[in-house]
């Protein structure tokens, strides 16, 4: 009997094997490189995770590319450079005749409004929207605009489900026109809250679900005529097609770094051949409440649903085969210019969840290339790479910051007194890091010290200020300047993510010795720290910055008082306005000046960060691999990578 | 019997129902912004939108989507990987986990029982010594410990086996072996403690005394009856290592089940959480009521208990 049950399992066993090894096998790719985590997607519009660009920089590309090896911008579809106007707001780009899809036709000025116009609309905008509202003239409005009518279609399709209105909704509901065409009968008593009190609003939108109207027509008259009003709005945004061949972008300030966000994933173009997988409410290429959206899966290569050919791209590859965490496969865009000249012909990026089995895949010669070691033993790694030990290894002085947010604002963080609202505090709590020992002898991973937000050496013309230097003496007697005298400082609480251990554990015995304060840590898994830190919960909390362009203000936007990713809710009038000052100004020796003021007065006066390194990444390039080179965004266009073993 | 077949299933249904209100109160209520995938902060628009267009201010309306969609195989889109749907995901990681599974728990069986068996039989003997020391390692040394010394050794000295990854023949035998470790053990001592009961036995030593060899009275009167706990712990056993383990599958490179249950609660990705989650509460139901008709089939004097 259980003779028999073996036998049928191992009957079983032998069949589920077959089939397992009938399953095609793939050669090996010309070059193989790891991705530890996998993509999160290939769609530029919702990117922004390194290795996600990495991928899409060797699938699309946009109007201008990086060098790479200097990463400066380079030609891209469009010559290089673009005609630009004297006061720098106007720019126009003459896109190659010989730019074509991976099917095969041109890339036309069109292609570029679509994907950039994916990029900003509500509904797949995502992290990067900022790009557009921030820079290009009159998207702000448009997607001011947009955002109002989506807010207003949506409660009016939550009456129509019967569903009461959160007060935010009602708001917009009653901003919107379409109110007007709402009667209230005067039996039901019902009035219009205050604009401006928060009170009445919730009861007005449970009450408006009751009305007896037609709330779905009335949803669907005005999704219609939101349609049709959305491309004469989009008119009035800066970008605009001349011809196929010309692009015309209107900017809304003097941009010197514009040709690196043209570079950008965010800002690629996008195939036609997407429109065919747009959804559509009432013939109307919107969903019921007015968002852009598209089937998620358009970035496929073998998606075929309605007519649709596949993802098409008009970069130096083209993707072959996506499998869901396990291997993406590039072949060379056949219609790229450039396609005879590419050696490596078929590019594998394979996932290892475990970076340890990648770093013994790489040492067996499995893998080509290694982007990302992130380990326990780093350090090791470092240390292999700095003494030249292993010339395999490099560091990657990337164009990053990590850094502590002291909370500017809240008085109080649960119920304990929140001292870090003071500057004198904060500085004082800078001056008595020691960065040098944190750096090199607790981590020792190579990472370079950080005094400044902005990363030195880092950014053509421009050097940040020195910053304050380790002063334990001139930290204490600030503290007494602000009124502390020894033991009756509160409690300081640093809140951060497990993988900064052992960092905030030293620095805060650091903290406790020269100051004499008692310092608490507490570590959250990194959604809720993020939710935490949104919520300002918090004394002290990690944060880090990665630059998105070669440009100071990549780093320095983010402490402007309403910029959504100030997490210190730092707010200084003079800091805005010389950011403001800098915004505008054309000279590039007077900007660079203005913006290193503003970067002191953050780093040496107001300290509402302290900054304490820029990151090192180790990567491994096999030495038979040619033309890959370390740099400070970690992007690596493989079009110019040989391979000879 | 179809009748309690009948019965059993409805209650499995039940079971899962539960199990989906559960989970669903646990990821509705669990802090955290699902939107924020990144490091960045979103901009009010965006933020916006996204919560529109994900029902996300409406749980009720996203737990009664979800559930229908789900009874016709639609679990919806995963919110942390944009271009795959919850089904993609599942369908590409659970024939993994089930094949590494299936293959863990024969050799689960096909060791543990033969172990398990020759202690009883040699009780405190050497024999039974090594079996009990296998057993304590099995039990004791978790998978990440003996994952990483098998790929060290056998990956990386001995070159017999690739260094992680899936779609060979040779990448199975290293984790199938992790894998089957614990449960091995665990079957080992069933069967051992199972045996032990049923060698001092009445109808044993009938049958010895009726002349039946030694050899034909362990393996075939004997093993049958100490047999039925190792079957019923098979059930659960098989539904967990057939869904897919994070451990084993995080050393090795398995793209199988075990990742996304524990990256999709990181991830805060309500779809394929309780995708994940109905998937396994499926496959465990099922798992139990085949054992336990199995059961009654091995043993036709519980028939009428199941």
């Amino acid at each position: 009997m259980i003779l028999r049950i073996m036998a049928a399992c191992a009957f079983l066993l032998i069949v589920v094997l077959a089939l397992f090894t009938s399953a095609s096998h793939a050669t090996r790719a010309d070059f193989v490189y790891v991705n530890p985590s996998g993509i999160h997607t290939l769609d530029p519009a919702r990117m922004s995770w390194t290795q996600d660009f990495r991928v899409a920089l060797n699938i699309w590309e946009g109007l201008t590319t990086s060098h790479p090896e200097t990463s400066a911008p380079m030609e891209g579809a469009a010559y290089f450079p673009p005609a630009v106007s004297e006061d720098g707001l106007t720019v126009t780009f003459s896109i190659r005749e010989d730019a074509k899809w991976s099917n095969g036709d041109r890339v036309t000025a069109y292609d570029f409004i679509r994907g950039w116009r994916r990029a900003m609309e509500p509904g797949t905008a995502a992290d990067y929207l900022f790009f557009f509202t921030d820079f290009i003239d009159g998207a702000h409005e448009y997607v001011r605009w947009r955002s109002e009518n989506i807010k207003a279609l949506a409660a009016l399709r939550r009456l129509a489900e019967g569903v009461g209105l959160e007060p935010d909704a009602a708001k917009a509901l009653v901003r919107h026109p379409a109110f007007e065409e709402i009667t209230i009968p005067l039996t039901s008593r019902l009035e219009v809250p205050n604009e401006r009190a928060d009170e009445g609003w919730a009861a007005f939108g449970k009450t408006l679900a009751t009305l007896p109207m037609d709330w779905s027509s009335l949803a669907d008259r005005c999704l219609t005529q939101h349609a049709r009003d959305m491309d004469l709005h989009f008119s009035d945004v800066g970008v605009q097609a001349v011809d196929e061949a010309t692009l015309h972008v209107r900017l809304t300030k003097p941009c010197p770094f514009f040709f690196d966000l043209t570079a950008f994933p965010t800002l690629l173009p996008c195939h036609k051949s997407v429109e065919r997988l747009r959804r559509r409410h009432l013939g109307l290429p919107l969903t019921a409440e007015g968002l852009v959206v598209y089937d998620p899966q358009w970035t496929k290569p073998d998606y075929t649903k309605e007519g649709y050919p596949g993802l098409i791209t008009n970069g130096a590859y083209r993707v072959v085969d996506w499998r869901f965490k396990r291997r993406l496969r590039l072949a060379v865009n056949p219609f790229h210019r450039d396609a005879d000249s590419i050696a490596c012909r078929t590019v594998d990026m394979v996932v290892y969840e475990n970076v340890s089995a990648s770093i013994m895949a790489y040492e067996a010669g499995d893998v080509d290339f290694l982007p990302a070691m992130d380990v326990p033993y780093d350090h090791e790694l470092a240390r292999l790479a700095r003494t030249g030990e292993r010339p395999d290894f490099h560091l990657c002085q990337t164009l990053a910051t990590f850094f502590l947010n002291f909370n500017c604002e809240s008085e109080t963080v649960g119920d304990r007194v929140n001292p870090f609202t003071d500057a004198r505090v904060r500085r004082a709590f800078t001056l008595a890091t020691d960065r040098t020992t944190l750096v090199d002898k607790v981590l020792g991973r190579g990472d370079r010290i950080a005094r400044s937000f902005v990363p030195p050496d880092a950014i053509g013309g421009y050097e940040p200020p020195s910053g304050l230097a380790y002063d334990p003496d001139e930290a204490r007697r600030l503290l007494a300047q602000a009124g502390y005298t020894s033991g009756s400082f509160p409690v300081v609480e640093i809140l951060y993510v497990p993988s900064d251990a052992v960092l905030c554990q030293a620095l805060a015995r650091m903290w406790e010795r020269e100051l004499g304060v008692r310092v608490e840590l507490r570590a959250m898994e990194s959604k809720t720290f993020a939710e935490a830190k949104a919520r300002q919960q918090f004394m002290v909390a990690r944060g880090n910055w990665y630059a998105d362009y070669y440009d100071p203000t990549t780093f320095l936007d983010c402490l402007i008082g309403d910029n959504g990713n100030n997490d210190s809710r730092y707010r200084s009038a003079r800091y805005d306005e010389l950011m403001a000052q800098a915004s505008s100004a054309k000279d590039p020796i007077r900007r660079a000046s203005l913006l290193q003021a503003a970067e002191r007065v953050i780093v040496e006066e107001d300290c509402p960060i302290l900054p304490i390194l820029h990151y090192a990444q180790p990567i491994a390039i096999q030495p038979w691999v040619k033309g890959l080179y370390p740099n400070a965004q970690l992007r690596f266009p493989f079009q110019y990578v040989t391979v000879k073993r | 019997m179809i009748r309690t077949v009948t019965r059993r299933l409805l209650l499995g249904l039940i079971t899962v129902a539960c199990v989906y209100a559960l989970t669903f109160i646990m990821v509705v209520t669990i802090p955290g912004n699902p939107l924020r995938q990144s490091g960045r902060n979103l901009s009010p628009e965006a933020e916006q939108a996204l919560r529109v267009r994900y029902n996300m201010d409406n749980n009720w309306l996203y737990f009664r989507q979800f559930i229908t969609g789900a009874i016709r195989g639609d679990f919806g889109p995963s919110f942390s990987y944009a271009e795959w749907t919850c089904g993609q995901i599942i369908a590409s990681a659970l024939p993994v986990s089930v094949l590494l599974g299936f293959l863990a728990i024969l050799l689960a069986v096909a060791i543990g029982v033969p172990l398990g068996v020759l202690g009883a039989a040699s009780r405190g003997g050497p024999l039974d010594l090594a079996a009990t020391t296998i057993v304590l390692l099995g039990i004791s040394v978790p998978t990440f410990v003996t994952g990483s010394a098998l790929l060290v050794v056998v990956g990386v000295y001995l070159k017999l086996a690739p260094i992680g990854g899936w779609g060979d023949l040779a990448h199975l035998p290293l984790p199938a072996l992790t894998l089957s470790l614990p449960f091995m053990a665990y079957i080992a001592r069933l069967t051992r403690a199972g045996m032990l009961d049923v060698l001092g036995s009445d109808f044993l030593r009938t049958a010895l005394a009726k002349g039946v060899t030694r050899r034909t009275a362990i393996w075939t009167h004997a093993l049958r009856v100490a047999f039925l706990p190792v079957l019923s712990y098979l059930g659960p056993a098989t539904a967990q290592a057939m869904t897919g383990s994070f451990v084993v599958e995080k050393v090795f490179g398995v793209p199988g089940m075990g990742q996304h249950f524990v990256n999709a609660a990181l991830n805060l990705d309500a779809g394929l959480i309780l995708s994940c989650v109905l998937v396994y509460a499926a496959i465990l139901v099922a798992f139990n009521l085949i054992v336990d008709v199995l059961y009654a089939w091995l043993d036709p004097r519980i028939t009428g208990a199941v």
